[in-house]
């Protein structure tokens, strides 16, 4: 398979995942005091996010989006059917130049987040590329979300 | 195969992404920054791994983790040798390097590719080339995780800034060698069989393209109801809040979700 080339940095504005009907707004997240990545609040209505210390959707290397599996109120979060999303989907980024970033799934993943395989999501890639991130694995006694679901997709040749 | 698209760089490939990534880090880091390699079998070991390496001026913390290592060695834990190797092409061997047809890539036939030992990675004291043999301060067994902060010589930080910096372990199941080789003894110390210091697994260091790495998973996931957990299946509605009441910013804090 060959690698699509690098676009310009640009920060992006938005996100569209046909699949799931998703139109987001992105905020900017950065790291938590902790280490661990910032995500975006908590409330109904929270759009996606971008994290601002990787590189832009298009650059060469892992670019990241976050979204809410569900809303504190109990709703849906922005990124509540991402787990139906499968190899093949599509994923557009609008940028801040004017330029559209689009990407196509090549796997989808989930693990526990205290076994997240940080260089297998975060580390270097040959070509642009995105991740999209969320929430899953409920556990029914204690109401907390155990494990993140992934999307990996790469820069639409 | 499309596991994963960074697991699946060939080690020449990542070299050259070190040359492209390393200047332009250098200058943009803000003396903390970090690097990173996949570890690929070397010797039909089955050894793999991943290594990051945090940076903070001089001050490193390695981390890594190993698996299909060989497991056993004289009724212990087969211990792991691991070296950052600086001063060559920054590039681990091939099959080709085996220059003397006993089958192996030996720790000096692999020199001129990946060069001489900048820093052991030593479970404790000494991390100079001279802990490069001391076998009961390594990390040993089949499957390992390694954390250890320490300073960086001048040398080794050097190379990891141009992307010549390989890490390398070693230490081979003499099992998966070939019976000439695996009768061997070692070149570096004549007190050990080959396979205690044949190389392994192997990367080349190059920079992380995020300028700061995320550590662990991702919070996206709001506390929901214990009791009420088909909450998440939407819909819950504002009672739900209601009910959980001042609990909630604790909640907030301890659960990771």
């Amino acid at each position: 398979m060959s690698v699509a080339e690098e676009m310009a940095p640009a920060e992006p504005t938005s996100v569209e995942v046909p699949a799931i009907g998703v139109v987001s707004e992105l905020v900017h997240l950065g790291l938590q005091d902790d280490g661990a990545i910032e995500v975006p609040p908590y409330g109904g209505g929270s759009p996606a996010g971008w994290y601002r210390h990787g590189p832009t959707p298009g650059e060469i290397g892992p670019a990241v989006i976050l979204g809410h599996r569900n809303a504190s109120e109990g709703g849906p979060g922005i990124f509540a059917e991402l787990p139906t999303m499968e190899v093949g989907d599509t994923i557009a980024v609008t940028r801040d130049d004017g330029t559209l970033a689009e990407f196509v799934v090549y796997r989808t993943d989930r693990f526990p987040q205290e076994e997240f395989p940080t260089l297998d999501v975060y580390g270097n890639t040959v070509g642009p590329e995105l991740r999209l991130i969320t929430c899953d694995g409920l556990n029914r006694d204690t109401g907390v979300l155990e494990d993140n679901f992934i999307v990996y997709a790469e820069l639409k040749d | 195969m499309r596991t994963s698209t960074f697991f699946a760089v060939p080690a020449l490939a990542l070299g050259g992404l070190a040359l492209t990534a390393s200047p332009a880090m250098a200058d943009s880091h803000d003396d903390s920054w970090s690097v990173q390699t996949s570890l690929e079998e070397l010797n039909s070991s089955g050894t793999t791994g991943e290594v990051m390496i945090d940076i903070h001026g001089q001050e490193a913390t390695v981390t890594m983790n190993v698996t299909g290592a060989a497991e056993e060695f004289m009724d212990g834990p087969f211990p792991h040798a691991q070296h950052i190797h600086i001063g060559a092409q920054g590039l681990c061997p091939g099959p080709d390097a085996d220059t003397d047809g006993d089958g192996v890539v030996s720790t000096p036939e692999g020199h001129h590719f990946y060069g001489d030992i900048g820093t052991s990675l030593t479970t404790e004291g000494d991390t100079s080339p001279d802990s490069g043999l001391a076998i009961d301060r390594f990390p040993g067994g089949s499957e390992y995780s390694y954390e250890r902060t320490f300073e960086l010589s001048d040398d080794t930080l050097t190379a990891v800034e141009e992307g010549t910096a390989v890490v390398v372990v070693h230490g081979v199941d003499p099992d998966l060698m070939p019976e000439e080789a695996a009768q061997k003894q070692s070149e570096l110390d004549p007190e050990l069989p080959l396979a205690a210091t044949l190389p392994a697994a192997c990367g080349t260091l190059s920079a992380s393209q995020m300028e700061e790495m995320p550590d662990g998973g991702a919070d996206t996931g709001a506390p929901v109801q214990a009791d009420n957990g088909m909450n998440l299946a939407l819909g819950g509605g504002a009672l739900a809040l209601a009910a959980l009441g001042g609990a909630w910013a604790v909640r907030r804090h301890t659960a990771r979700a």
